[in-house]
């Protein structure tokens, strides 16, 4: 249960989801971050936090990258320069799935969105552990339109799982998840065969 | 749209005819200097004496003396390498506007460093730097300074991020002299514009700081060279005009009159194997005369070479690159910098470090607008009233495009 690792600042936001420029894939650290699935937050000045999940991370082109990949460039230096300095961000998008304040978590929408520049971290265990307590937000991300939304409920809920110690308590996570879920798409089986199918690949 | 494109269709046309015609003419003449330059390539005291002859008598053109004993010598660079370290230096500025909301000037000069063979990403910086006050902007006559003026404060910054660059690279290396650094500007080395009017003063001034940053450079065993893409420069054509010119037939007249006019230097050189270089020269101005005296005996110098990597003309990258004499008088030395902007120029027949440097200092129209746009706000916080002047305003209303 580590620091929060940072993600990187708001580029735009709304109550519903939020935009972050970074600059690499690759963290200070050399954590993958950022990460499809990810729970991360935004802290804003009032206290309030904001939760989001990660759902789309885009790596940005322009002329100077095309013109490089047509002519095939080789050196090391000038790729890692273009990934680490240029000033082309990697944009990540976050569907906002809750909100809280301190260890309290809510998962109802804010009231207001993060705002410009504010810096987003990526959540450590304990605070994915305290925000997947409960699967209310399952809801949110299921009603989400413009997300690959069951990839999302996949992710989100493997790193749910990835935080628990032992083997029965993510068995028993996964399994309340499930149960959740077949409740959220109980008029759409076909559905749920695929969001299940897929929490139970390796 | 103001701009009536179906009254230019026939102007159009006669310009693309006249500008094949002007090609297949400019081709012919090149064949005529290139087979000149391999009939004379020898560098007699005749030629030298002609050259001479030739700047005495109009010292507006501009032409070069030829340092080996032919002018059709070729050198190639070898392979560089690594660890070598590359670092180039550009700067841009938005110039003083009168009929803008406040008088200011800005200077952005972009600056990387890269070390060739150590596989990390390189630093890069830009320093953007605000001029305001009545003492920035104006001259001692009380008159605005002029863009020249403000060209001359850029390149003195490139230069002096070069050497403040060259010397922490140098002590980060702990003084070893056995990893070359090559310090690039883009641009001619040598600054040729004054200050304000030109004057003498103020050519003197900018001639003096370019020697200390030169000595700076020198001491930290940092290799300064100057990069031409494209240069439109005809210093050896000028030469070759001389070559079947009787001494005492040299008059201003025929001066003017040469048979290469209106060509390029680099149409003679696109010959040149990939990375390979011309002969050498010094050129043959009052800059560079004035620098040789404030340096103590340097001169710049310079060849042409092609960083292409395709072996034939069509798509060779001819560039005039300059160095001071103490490089171009070690062989070596200056194989070692050509060969490191060789290297550098693998991707798109460019130096990298110079793409990246300009864009590190380019001060786009977005930019300057949200500048302008954060004085705005500054000058309203402080119970100004910003304003454009009339001229600006109509021309924000007018200048958008949008008509049809």
């Amino acid at each position: 249960m580590g620091e929060s690792a940072i993600v990187g600042r708001v580029l735009r936001a709304s109550t519903t989801g939020f935009s972050i420029g970074c600059r690499q894939l690759i963290s200070e650290q050399g954590q993958r971050i950022p990460e499809f699935g990810a729970l991360v937050r935004a802290e804003r000045e009032d206290g309030n936090r904001i939760f989001g999940l990660i759902y789309n991370v885009t790596v940005e082109d322009d002329a100077f990258v095309r013109q490089l990949v047509a002519a095939g460039v080789e050196s090391a230096e000038i790729i890692e320069d273009q990934r680490q300095k240029r000033q082309v961000p990697i944009i990540v998008d976050a569907l906002v799935v809750g909100s809280g304040r301190g260890t309290e978590v809510s998962y109802r929408l804010p009231a207001q969105p993060p705002a410009t520049l504010d810096q987003i971290y990526v959540c450590n265990g304990a605070e994915i552990r305290r925000f997947t307590e409960r699967n209310d937000w399952l809801r949110t991300v299921l009603s989400a339109a413009g997300t690959p939304t069951d990839h999302l409920v996949v992710a989100a809920l493997r790193a749910g799982a990835s935080v628990r110690a032992s083997a029965d308590e993510k068995e028993a996570y996964l399994i309340t998840a499930g149960r959740e879920l077949a409740k959220l798409l109980a008029l759409d089986l076909t559905r749920l065969d695929g969001v299940l199918r897929q929490l139970r690949e390796v | 749209m103001a701009l009536e494109l179906n009254k230019l269709t026939g102007q159009v046309q006669a310009m693309g005819q006249a500008l094949a015609q002007r090609e297949g003419e400019t081709r012919d003449r090149i064949a005529r200097a290139r087979e000149t330059l391999a009939r004379r390539p020898e560098v007699t005291s005749e030629l030298q004496a002609k050259i001479r002859r030739a700047r005495e008598i109009d010292q507006w053109r501009r032409g070069a003396l030829p340092l080996g004993t032919s002018l059709n010598d070729r050198r190639q660079a070898g392979v560089a390498t690594p660890p070598f370290i590359l670092i180039a230096a550009d700067g841009s500025q938005i110039y003083p506007d009168r009929h803008g909301i406040a008088t200011y000037y800005l200077l952005n000069t972009g600056t990387i460093v890269l070390r060739a063979g150590s596989g990390q990403a390189p630093m890069v910086s830009s320093a953007p730097e605000i001029f305001f006050s009545d003492d920035d902007l104006y001259n001692a006559d009380g008159q605005l300074h002029l863009p020249e003026y403000i060209n001359a404060q850029r390149a003195r910054r490139e230069l002096a991020a070069l050497a403040d660059l060259a010397e922490a690279e140098r002590d980060a290396l702990g003084g070893d002299l056995s990893v070359p650094i090559v310090c690039l500007v883009d641009g001619p080395l040598l600054p040729w514009q004054g200050g304000d009017a030109d004057s003498d003063e103020a050519i003197s001034e900018e001639i003096d700081f370019f020697a200390r940053q030169m000595r700076r450079l020198h001491a930290a065993r940092a290799i300064p060279l100057g990069y031409i893409d494209r240069p439109n420069s005809a210093y050896v054509l000028r030469i070759l005009e001389l070559v079947d010119q009787p001494v005492e037939k040299i008059t201003r007249e025929t001066l003017r009159r040469g048979r290469f006019l209106l060509l390029a230097d680099r149409l003679l050189f696109d010959d040149l194997q990939p990375n390979e270089r011309s002969a050498l020269f010094s050129p043959n101005s009052e800059a560079n005369d004035h620098y040789e005296e404030a340096s103590g005996g340097d001169r710049v110098i310079f060849a042409y070479a092609n960083l292409a990597r395709q072996d034939c003309p069509q798509s060779s990258a001819i560039a005039r690159i300059e160095v001071p004499k103490w490089v171009a008088d070690d062989v070596t030395l200056f194989d070692t910098a050509q060969a490191a902007i060789y290297a550098n120029c693998e991707p798109v027949s460019y130096p990298y470090v110079l793409a990246r440097a300009h864009e590190l200092a380019v001060v786009g129209q977005a930019e300057r607008a949200d500048l302008e746009a954060m004085l705005f706000q500054s000058m309203l916080r402080n119970n100004l009233m910003p304003e454009v002047s009339l001229k600006a305003a109509n021309k924000l209303l007018t200048g958008g495009g949008h008509r049809k």
